[in-house]
């Protein structure tokens, strides 16, 4: 992180949005700044906290011309920075039934041919603010290893960065959502505990306790909701809440 | 044991695994380990013959340099595909200075530009071409040596009448690959004699059997390979041997459709070389992948077998 603190937190610095010169705080983050500056977000703006991918934003630093990456919730503004929020990259989307593929290597190349266009140029990988190797997930979709993909691409939030920047066309982030989807479908061992709920939860046996919540009065719902057990942060994993009749 | 650095390829993660498997096994088997890189993209298969004169090699390149600041100076591959780029790329950058500095400009700014990423202290040092690149097949010939295989072996394929296959990337451009003599090469010759078995000489061991032409037009690639089979079958031979993935699918998989378009033609076994390589070294028969073969290699792996046994 840009080292702020030993600043005023109300200096002003300026910084250039679509070309236009802002004065913002320069403890800011991009996306607060330009809210500072006027901006109201409707799009480009999700969770605010580094996971949704909705505000990839590219940028760059005065003397260099490297281009630079970051979320625009998670990056502080820097003086003279030129940026660009990109909420959303039109990328190429395989329709699929997941039923009807099989997790073999065969799915990825099937859906998406393009992937055999990939020169390695790397150009993905420098523009992944998630810091991931996107080119050698890319590698590994084009031999077919389903669960290396899976695994490499594991931190996506699918912010498009990586698309917007490869000279093949690929959509990687769409490449690597689908393998870690035959992942889990096909490839990891199925959670046996997760089953038994589902089928605890398809024969009804919760339907009684929620059917009473739900015709619950509300003052009595709101005591029971505030007075709820919670697991202590440090709990082992062999606690269990007093009340056992659901777990 | 020793290790070499090994580059498998993509095919030979996929479609072919069985034949890096069975690559594995006989190395082992020979004293030594194939060490795959740690990270590795498909080395791009024909970027030496675009028209694109840079971008292009930049994987092939990275693969190299790579290799190189690992600590090593030797790439093993066993596919005739990376084995041609990989080796021609290393030629580009010895021999073209321009396309050299060039890529290593790219290279060296691969590091993503980020605020919070602090400058490491190692130094670039430009990739001049160091590794060497070689193929299996070149390195039982120059570092194991054919005295030393035979020595090794525990189950010489004697009896076995062998039609070497060299395709086309394998041994051209001769001025860069300079493995073997393209028109006159012998390296599969003298590997088939390392093992025990007998050489089949046919005339059409360096033709091209169609390449990626069994994907646009397979019709061309059925052709071309009856060609070289029916050769190969009519000079006596019980199978043929090769090093190629892409060869081997050619060879192996398009014999249903010439049975179809050229009646009376009777099929004949292909082998990856590194199969009957680690049967000849004791290899397990159960481990070549023989099930994933097009037509049945059954009565010529028994007939290794039953040689064997009779001694």
């Amino acid at each position: 992180m840009t080292k702020t603190s030993d600043k005023p937190v109300d200096e002003l610095v300026p910084i250039f949005f679509m070309g236009k010169r802002y004065e913002v705080p320069s403890s800011l983050t991009i996306q607060k700044a330009l809210e500072y500056a006027g901006y109201r977000h409707i799009r480009g703006c999700g969770c605010r906290g580094g996971v949704c991918g909705a505000c990839g934003t590219v940028y760059r630093l005065p003397d260099s011309y490297r281009l630079q990456v970051g979320l625009a919730c998670q990056t502080v503004v820097r003086p003279e920075m030129h940026l660009m929020i990109l909420p959303y990259y039109p990328g190429n989307r395989a329709c699929f039934d997941i039923e009807e593929l099989s997790g073999s290597g065969d799915d990825p190349a099937r859906l998406y041919p393009e992937i055999f266009k990939c020169i390695g140029c790397n150009a993905c990988t420098m523009a992944c603010p998630m810091d991931i190797d996107v080119m050698h997930y890319m590698a590994q979709a084009i031999r077919g290893d389903i669960a290396g993909v899976a695994e490499t691409s594991f931190d996506c939030i699918m912010c498009g960065l990586c698309a917007s920047r490869c000279p093949a066309e690929e959509v990687q982030f769409n490449v690597a959502i689908l393998a870690r989807r035959l992942n889990a479908k096909y490839l990891v061992p199925k959670a046996a505990h997760l089953e038994k709920r589902v089928k605890q939860i398809e024969n009804g046996e919760f339907e009684e306790p929620l059917r009473e919540l739900m015709s619950m009065p509300v003052e009595k719902l709101k005591k029971l909701y505030e007075e709820r057990e919670i697991e202590p942060q440090m709990a082992g994993e062999d606690w269990t809440p007093r009340d056992t009749r659901y777990v | 044991m020793v290790k070499v650095a090994y580059y498998p390829g993509c095919a030979l993660k996929d479609r072919s695994s069985h034949l890096d498997a069975s690559a594995r096994d006989a190395a082992e088997r020979l004293g030594f380990q194939l060490d795959e890189l740690e990270s590795w993209t498909c080395c791009g298969a024909v970027p030496p013959v675009s028209r694109e004169r840079v971008m292009n090699l930049v994987a092939s390149s990275r693969i190299l340099k790579n290799t190189r600041d690992s600590g090593r100076d030797l790439l093993v591959t066993i596919c005739d595909f990376c084995y041609n780029t990989l080796k021609r790329t290393n030629h580009r950058i010895r021999k073209d200075e321009i396309t050299r500095r060039r890529i290593n400009t790219y290279l060296a700014q691969e590091k993503p530009e980020r605020d919070y990423i602090e400058e490491t202290a190692s130094p670039w040092t430009d990739y001049a071409g160091e590794v060497r690149v070689m193929h299996l097949m070149e390195y039982l010939r120059d570092v194991t040596g054919y005295d030393e295989m035979r020595k090794r072996l525990s189950r010489p394929l004697e009896g076995l009448k062998l039609a070497p296959y060299y395709g086309c990337v394998m041994l051209r451009p001769e001025n860069e690959i300079g493995l073997d003599d393209p028109e006159d090469p012998s390296i599969i010759e003298g590997f088939i004699e390392a093992l025990g078995a007998r050489v089949v000489n046919y005339p059409y061991r360096t033709e091209c059997c169609g390449s990626y032409l069994s994907v646009s037009d397979p019709d061309v690639s059925t052709r071309l390979s009856y060609k070289i089979l029916s050769s190969a079958a009519g000079k006596g031979a019980d199978a043929v041997i090769l090093s190629c993935p892409l060869c081997f699918h050619n060879l192996d998989s398009r014999q249903e459709a010439i049975s179809r378009v050229f009646p009376g033609f009777k099929p004949i076994p292909v082998f990856y070389f590194t199969q009957l390589l680690s049967l000849a070294m004791g290899g397990d028969r159960d481990r070549q992948g023989f099930s994933r073969h097009h037509v049945d290699v059954s009565g010529v792996v028994d007939s290794i077998f039953a040689e064997k046994e009779r001694q």
